[in-house]
């Protein structure tokens, strides 16, 4: 044990460090330049975010307690870029009087829970998974409820609180059945004593299962997210919807295919049904919403059932397709989100009906918007198409054609309900259309990077061929 | 062979409490009562730690759970709510549904519990006492914990700050009509 801690840990220790800053700094400047922190945090955790590029080759520390490999940096990256695009959103809404006072214990709060899903993604034993988990789940419930002054905002909060409560329930008994059956809670420990499938092993799978299941809403563990979508912040559905969802699909590929590989005839069944159950059930439901956050939430139970599809391919290309379409997810989600934001910083209105008519006020947005879900329902040239494409060849190749059928069907099912906003959008006559919105330089900046992703990362092969750079070397 | 231990009876007798105020815990229309059904539930954990000679786990069970969490339950009772306030009844139709969802998977785990065949271990029992735990938590050796209890203080840390967040009172709360 020697200072190569730092090193190895950097990418924790350094977030670790910006959320104290963060909360040092709250306290120690004056009222007038509170606002100034954000920038502050913002300009540090832009520099996290590249400085996370930097090629590094990874270690195990404290006893293969905690493990970082290129592939899991990756992992924190791709999350990365999806924070810094919620921060840069954030800025109008932590400017509310409602909020303002209030705004750098955000921030705070936002860093730690990130920090969480490094220590998930970075555990080499149960007891950092799960703490790792929790960390990006309690502090959640807190960022649901931060509109407190709503009382949908506090329904939000507590639900999800409870929910998180229920499923932390089921997935801590699973782990002790895994330590009944194992006697040990280290993963390599793991790996090597359960080599034979058991009834015991099943049942203590499922109870994981579900667990991480609740947490990427699956069907039929989705109950909680539409309302607890509903009622929080904008800025936090988004981060609910994108970073989160992509922090514990990452940590359910690890688990799956590090810890869990001779079980495959266990879970690819499990897995396979949930698959199929997610993605009808979340289009289904998509197409009744009239409201644009529950709509985004309804997609993103449906996009969850889509990762699924990556993790029925047990090898490298699996874990690759998985980061590739959480990251170009993570961008066209983002987008539609920034769009919602900008809508409701400027109007208030949050329902699909109040888009009629945007393009003829707003043409910049609404094709930003138009984009964002051409990408989420996987129409070329868009990034979306490529990262659906990848993820089909993989399921397929693993030789899946029913499922590869399934969700393509599902595809269109979604293109139908994302074409309905874009008609709204773009052909249906309103006589008061939205005025139009001018949002402020950041929110139009993370907008900016949004669309070059979409465009960029589909196109340029390069970034495919850095995830499978990174993720071969595993 | 079917000759019960002394252990053994003692065993289940503090199970027999355990399970029996745990469903007293849920199915009761008073609150304060259900706290006070909790008491008892973990001081019956308790018991099974000291059963099992771990009698520093044992201690810190009865003084963070029994002490302090079920007292700051009962607190944050007499401030929030009327104490003799009861529970809406619960309608038949959901009684009898959950009662079978939580019978069907008892009954389950149980079944795949009593039949999985436990690899008894052959390490020697591990010295439980105090020094060696103190150790182990700030061990960052293979079964050493510092990682764990170092990295537990950041929920501590942005769990505080979001109470405090929530809990504030603000200017703002009492202008929404929204808000009770």
């Amino acid at each position: 044990m020697t200072y190569s801690i730092i090193s190895i840990m950097r990418q924790e220790l350094g977030l670790v460090v910006i959320a104290l800053l963060v909360l040092f700094f709250d306290l120690v400047v004056n009222e007038k330049n509170k606002q100034k922190v954000f920038l502050i945090a913002l300009a540090l955790f832009g520099l996290h975010t590249l400085a996370g590029f930097f090629p590094f080759e990874g270690g195990n520390l404290f006893g293969g307690m905690y493990s970082t490999q290129p592939v899991h940096i990756l992992m924190k990256n791709v999350l990365n870029i999806g924070v810094f695009l919620v921060l840069l959103m954030s800025a109008s809404w932590l400017k509310t009087p409602q909020i303002a006072n209030k705004s750098n214990e955000f921030l705070m709060i936002l860093l730690t829970t990130l920090s969480g899903m490094y220590f998930m993604i970075s555990a080499g034993d149960f007891l950092m998974f799960y703490i790792g988990l929790e960390i990006a789940s309690i502090p959640m419930a807190i960022l649901a409820a931060y509109e407190k002054f709503k009382s949908r905002s506090e329904e939000a909060g507590i639900k999800f609180l409870l929910n998180s409560a229920l499923s932390t329930g089921f997935l801590l008994f699973g782990l002790s059945l895994f330590y009944a059956a194992a006697g040990s809670i280290y993963f390599d420990d793991l790996t090597r004593t359960l080599s034979q499938p058991s009834p015991l092993v099943a049942l203590a799978l499922t109870f994981l299962l579900s667990g991480l299941a609740f947490k990427l809403s699956l069907v039929p563990f989705h109950f909680w997210t539409a309302d607890v979508y509903e009622g929080s912040p904008m800025v936090v559905t988004s981060y609910f919807s994108v970073i989160s969802k992509g922090a514990v699909a990452f940590v359910l590929g690890i688990l799956l295919f590090k810890v869990f590989p001779v079980f495959e005839g266990l879970w690819q069944n499990v897995i396979y049904t949930l698959a199929v159950a997610t993605m009808f059930l979340g289009n289904l439901f998509a197409i009744r919403q009239k409201n644009i956050k529950r709509f985004l939430a309804f997609s993103s139970i449906a996009q969850a059932g889509f990762i699924l599809l990556g993790l029925l391919h047990t090898d490298n290309l699996g874990i690759i397709v998985i980061i590739y379409f959480v990251l170009i997810y993570i961008l066209s989600n983002l987008a539609a989100f920034g769009v919602a934001q900008a809508v409701y910083a400027a109007s208030g209105k949050e329902n699909i009906e109040d888009y009629n008519g945007f393009y003829k006020t707003n043409p910049r947005l609404a094709l930003i918007m138009m984009l964002a879900l051409f990408s989420l329902s996987g129409i070329p040239p868009v990034a979306g198409f490529f990262s659906k494409f990848f993820l089909f060849t993989a399921a397929a190749k693993a030789g899946y054609y029913w499922l590869v059928f399934i969700a393509v069907v599902n595809t269109t099912i979604a293109l139908y309900y994302y074409l309905l906003v874009v008609k709204a959008m773009f052909i249906n006559p309103n006589p008061e259309p939205l005025p139009t919105i001018r949002s402020d330089k950041y929110l139009r900046s993370a907008l900016f990077i949004t669309v070059i992703g979409i465009f960029l990362t589909g196109i340029l092969s390069p970034v495919f061929e850095y995830i499978q750079a990174m993720v071969d070397k595993f | 062979m079917m000759s019960i231990t002394f252990h053994q009876a003692v065993f289940y007798f503090f199970s027999a409490i355990i399970v029996i105020f745990s469903i007293l815990t849920v199915t009761s229309k008073r609150i304060l009562r259900a706290a006070t059904f909790l008491l008892f539930v973990l001081l019956g954990t308790a018991a099974f730690y000291f059963i099992l000679n771990y009698a520093f786990m044992g201690a810190l069970q009865i003084t963070l759970y029994a002490g302090g969490i079920v007292v700051l339950i009962i607190f944050s009772i007499l401030l929030t709510s009327h104490v003799g306030e009861r529970f809406e009844p619960i309608g038949w139709g959901k009684m009898i549904a959950s009662a079978l969802v939580s019978l069907i998977g008892a009954g389950f785990t149980l079944y795949v519990l009593l039949n999985a065949d436990f690899i008894p271990t052959q390490a020697p029992l591990p010295d439980a006492s105090v020094k060696n735990i103190g150790t182990a938590l700030l061990s960052y050796e293979r079964n050493g914990f510092v990682l764990p209890f170092e990295v537990v203080s950041l929920l501590l840390l942005a769990a505080i700050v979001g109470a405090i967040v929530i809990a504030r009172k603000e200017p703002h709360d009492t202008e929404n009509p929204n808000n009770e």
